[in-house]
């Protein structure tokens, strides 16, 4: 299976509304990134372009932030946390488990562009910990039997697309 | 603004507002470490080395970035401040290989010395090394970026000084790497190598790939860059006589600052080849043999003064060389002159547009002449005619990027989408040699629309009126028809220019082409309707192909013109040289270059002597220039390396490359640059000027200089635009002559005249040949490459010269990348790879001059320049067939 198909008339079209906006970079990265799942890498050169910027620093910005990516991604990103408080109250596990379940480690995704995982340094949401999201979805005060509900949760959504 | 008062180190120091805490200590003689740091940067403040600290506040800053305020007590180097330093300098050695030993930065690390002078030996941290691949695959820089200490002055210098964008930070925190798009390696980016980046790594991050040698020289020294007219200040580090790298020199107020090209930086190679001259060498029994310097002089004299004899002076001619130095160019053609009685004398400046400049120099009477590139990023507008600069001269596109990053409007007019394109305001995609009538039409549009500067028309010209005649008759709508240009893009091109004062840089796409001369013309009248002429804000740039073809002129090695760009046709120029010489001048105009090839064919001309030149590569139609020199009863080559030329020579005599000889050259902003030898010739090879001396004895001249001084001495005292040579100081700036009253400090003088407006007959295309080819140049190779193709590193990066064509005439031959094609003109033809380009338009073929031993010379025909029905040096009528 391969990663959603992407709308080159819609990018150009992002990238033509924001042309000439250098300070628009991050902006219109983001809308890119909404509409095609991540930031394709042959963009940079007309993102570039169109904002009056090398195309290494447009690429440059897009490495520095971890918000960005430049490969496709699954249709589920689960983000598990690994704050200091997520941390202590056994978010290591967490992860460990997550990795066995998706057979995937940190930044890989399924050959099936089901899912991706990631972790992030903290959600924020520390009083759930420990906690992970999934695309916008926060879960909360996990242990093993809500981690495998919730995967169940998505693979059977899957099943049903 | 007021000065601000503070003290450093218990030192009062006053300065200006503004003024970085660094840099106030610096002008005090108060040394700070820095790594980051670069005078011709902006301040970043990446690597903590330059703290200081308020004594009052107890504050902690990095100096480079602090501006000074009113009673800071700053002290640089307190217990606390030197411990944060200390540490700051464990950590980056924590995080870096220990390689030092094996490393060819040696002892020139910046990071080893500061490490150094704090005390810092052994880390006593974890070391926790950043190990990335070494990346050795391009023959000029190598990239080990576990070296790299983050200080940003590679990124900083491609973004700030050269534009290029090749690289920028990648990735975040401990991953992060200056990097290329996509991460390749240079090659495969847009870099340039113009090697600005490696000058300034503080480390051995970036290094220099040196196949002859690793370390430090052993020498360094200053003199000026060899190949084009910009004139580079380089410093050369040399190892037993040989030059082993080439940096810019890091002096202040240099044309290039802190930059230089891949050639300046890489392709001074050719120095080390074994083709190097290193002995006279007589043609004996048809081989060429090593004799005495005293056998070679006297065959020559003798043979000179011999066919002199016989034949009269005008049997005799002598070419001289757009990269010898002013002195020598000089001697060589007062050899001409007095001891030969001839003005037979050329020099290669004639193959880079010099007729049509001959037009400027008569319009503006010497006028114009200096022209600082540092202008271009003042001007308020600039117009980029016929050049690609990024490749013929690299250093004037850094000015011309900068210009544009600033906000000036830059429009380009080309018929190649080159790589100053994506930094213009508007690209003007016209049919090649239609540039006059876009130009008059331009000029049309400005002054319908009562866009011009009527004081200085008033004041510094004439014939205005007849001028503004021609552009009433112009039709727009037919000018869009013979350019191709869209009545849209005229006008966007003329209200970027109403009302401002416009630079215009004009490159050999003008200089070289058919029309040149009305091009020119044109040209010079916009000019002086918008009163661009003489002001800091606009002017005319004309970029020289070689380093001193502006000085060759001005010594008079040129055939109608005396030294001092004196009119041989003038008798009071005569006069006055006749005078300064004690001899007599012929008033007939010599033979330019292309008649002496002309003249040797028909037999009339008898001898030749070519310093510095390689006419059998560099003129058009090699075949018929060689056999025709085969003619001569006499030539005497005078070179550095033993080139096609050489091979046909009677006598070959070895002179001296720049930098084995002192002198000095004129750059393209009319800046006379002069420098000592920074090694000795090879072998028994001589300077050329103590040559030239040596056999004017030989052939009779009273006269007997002994030094470079004297010449110059005697240069300074009979040429007012070099008074300032003579001495041991730096020579400054060509000074102006004539008496244009634009020129003149006093407001006396003459006027400048307008030109009436041309109009030029279009031709039809010959269907036989539908294409046209432009010729033009590529940055790793000068001129016709003589020099360039001997270059190791040059050759081993392996650019192959593929002739260009537009995607839609790839694809009507059914022709890919990598196919080879046989492109002929009716002068002859020529066989290369092609590679299919997006910025060329349908009928359009880009020839690289230079590769395959500059076999492009085959396409044109060997007609002079700016005649009538001229072919033009820069394009030609072609077919292209698949092979």
């Amino acid at each position: 299976m391969k990663p959603k198909e992407i709308d080159r008339e819609q990018l150009k079209a992002i990238i033509d509304r924001h042309r000439g906006k250098t300070w628009a970079l991050i902006p219109l990265l983001q809308e890119i990134q909404e509409t095609a799942g991540y930031i394709p890498p042959e963009s940079i050169e007309p993102v570039a372009e169109a904002l009056n910027l090398f195309p290494s620093q447009v690429q440059g910005v897009i490495t520095f932030y971890a918000g960005f990516s430049l490969e496709p991604k699954g249709k589920y990103v689960v983000r598990v946390c690994r704050g200091t408080a997520c941390h202590v109250k056994g978010g290591r596990s967490i992860l460990r488990l997550m990795r066995k379940e998706l057979g995937l480690d940190e930044g890989q995704t399924d050959p099936e562009y089901r899912f991706t995982l990631e972790t992030v340094a903290c959600l924020g949401a520390c009083f759930l910990a420990p906690t992970m999201m999934v695309n916008r979805n926060y879960y909360g005060k996990l242990n093993p039997n809500k981690v495998a509900s919730v995967l169940a949760q998505y693979r059977k959504k899957k099943g049903e697309s | 603004m007021e000065d601000i008062t503070l003290t450093i180190n218990g030192k009062n120091i006053s300065c200006p507002s503004g003024t970085s805490i660094l840099e106030a200590a610096k002008r005090k003689g108060i040394k700070i470490p820095t790594l980051c740091y670069h005078p011709d940067l902006e301040p970043f403040g990446a690597c903590r080395l330059c703290l200081v600290e308020d004594e009052k506040t107890g504050r902690i800053m990095a100096s480079c970035v602090t501006p000074v305020a009113p009673n800071m007590t700053i002290r640089t180097d307190s217990p606390a401040i030197k411990t944060h330093r200390t540490n700051v300098i464990r950590l980056m050695l924590a995080n870096h290989p220990e390689s030092c030993i094996v490393c060819s930065q040696g002892n020139r690390c910046e990071l080893r010395q500061i490490a150094a002078d704090l005390g810092v030996g052994e880390v006593d941290l974890y070391p926790m090394p950043h190990y990335t691949g070494l990346e050795a695959t391009n023959p000029f820089i190598v990239r080990d970026l576990s070296k790299c200490i983050l200080c940003g002055k590679c990124i900083r210098a491609d973004h700030e000084l050269v534009v290029a964008g090749a690289i920028d930070y990648n990735l975040r925190g401990f991953k992060s790497r200056p990097a290329t798009l996509y991460d390749m390696p240079l090659e495969r980016s847009v870099c340039t190598f113009c090697g600005t980046c490696l000058s300034m790594c503080p480390t051995g991050a970036l290094s220099l790939k040196n196949e002859q040698y690793v370390g430090s020289p052993q020498n360094e020294s200053k003199t000026i860059c060899g190949f084009c007219g910009v004139g580079c200040s380089i410093v050369m580090g040399s190892v037993d006589g040989r030059i082993v790298e080439v940096n810019p020199s890091h002096e202040q107020e240099t044309v290039n600052g802190s930059t230089l090209c891949v050639r300046g930086h890489f392709a001074h190679d050719f120095l080390n080849t074994k083709d190097r001259l290193t002995q006279p060498l007589i043609r004996d029994n048809g081989e060429l043999t090593p004799v005495s310097w005293d056998a070679a002089l006297d065959t020559v004299a003798k043979q000179l003064v011999d066919i002199k004899k016989k034949y009269g002076p005008q049997s005799v001619a002598f070419l001289g060389s757009s990269k010898c130095t002013n002195e020598e160019n000089y001697l060589f053609q007062k050899i001409a002159r007095v001891l030969f009685e001839t003005n037979n004398v050329d020099s290669g400046g004639y193959m880079s547009g010099r007729p049509v400049l001959n037009r400027v120099e008569k319009r503006m009477d010497g006028g114009c002449r200096k022209n600082p590139l540092s202008n271009i990023e003042k001007a308020e507008a600039i117009v980029l005619l016929g050049a690609d600069p990024g490749h013929s001269v690299p250093v004037v596109s850094y000015y011309l990027k900068r210009a544009s990053r600033k906000g000036i409007p830059l429009i380009v007019v080309d018929p190649k989408k080159t790589e100053m394109v994506p930094f213009s305001s508007l690209w003007l995609n016209l049919i090649p040699h239609t540039d006059s009538q876009l130009i008059n039409g331009l000029a049309a549009m400005l002054w319908k629309q009562n866009s011009l500067d009527a004081v200085f028309i008033d004041r510094f010209t004439e014939g205005f009126d007849v001028y503004c005649e021609g552009l009433k008759g112009l039709d727009i709508e037919s000018v869009c028809r013979d350019t191709g240009l869209t009545m849209e893009a005229m006008a966007q091109t003329a209200d970027l220019l109403a009302g401002k004062k416009i630079a215009f840089v004009c490159g050999n796409g003008i200089l070289k082409q058919r029309y040149g001369m009305p091009s020119m013309g044109a040209l010079l009248n916009l000019l002086l309707m918008t009163g661009s002429l003489g002001s800091e804000r606009g002017g005319l740039y004309i970029p020289a192909r070689e380093n001193n073809q502006v000085g060759a002129w001005d010594m008079g090695a040129v055939p109608d013109a005396l030294p001092g760009r004196r009119d041989l046709d003038i008798e009071s120029a005569r006069k006055d040289w006749e005078r300064a010489w004690q001899a007599n001048i012929s008033p007939d105009r010599g033979l330019d270059v292309i008649r002496m090839v002309e003249e040797a064919e028909k037999g009339s001309l008898k001898a030749l002597y070519i310093m510095g030149e390689n006419p059998v590569r560099s003129l058009p139609q090699p075949e018929r220039v060689r056999k025709s020199l085969e003619r001569l009863d006499f030539l005497v080559v005078q070179d550095i390396l033993l080139s096609e030329t050489c091979k046909i020579a009677n006598v070959v005599l070895p002179g001296a490359a720049f930098c084995e000889k002192a002198g000095s050259f004129t750059n393209m902003e009319g800046r006379i640059q002069s420098f000592e030898p920074v090694v000795a010739p090879l072998g028994e090879a001589r300077a050329d000027w103590e040559i030239l001396q040596l056999l004017a004895g030989k052939m009779g001249s009273p006269q007997h200089y002994g030094s470079l001084e004297k010449v110059r001495g005697e240069i300074a005292r009979f040429i007012p635009m070099y008074r300032d040579l003579d001495g041991g100081v730096d020579p400054g700036w060509v000074r102006q002559k004539g008496d244009r009253r634009l020129f003149e400090p006093d407001g006396e003088g003459t006027l400048i005249p307008f030109t009436p407006v041309v109009s030029i007959e279009h031709k039809d295309i010959n269907d036989e040949y539908p294409f046209t080819a432009i010729l033009g140049s590529q940055r790793f190779h000068l001129g016709s490459g003589t020099r360039t193709c001997r270059s190791g590193r040059i050759r081993d990066y392996g650019v192959k010269g593929e002739i260009e064509l537009s995607l839609a005439d790839g694809a009507s031959l059914n022709l890919q990348n990598g196919d080879s094609v046989r492109v002929e003109s009716e002068h002859g033809f020529i066989e290369r790879e092609i590679k299919l380009e997006k910025g060329l338009s349908k009928g359009l073929v880009f020839i690289p001059v230079a590769f395959n031993a500059n076999d492009v010379m085959n396409l044109i025909g060997l007609t002079r320049l700016g005649e009538p029905d001229s072919p033009g040096w820069q394009e030609c009528q072609v077919k292209v067939a698949k092979l």
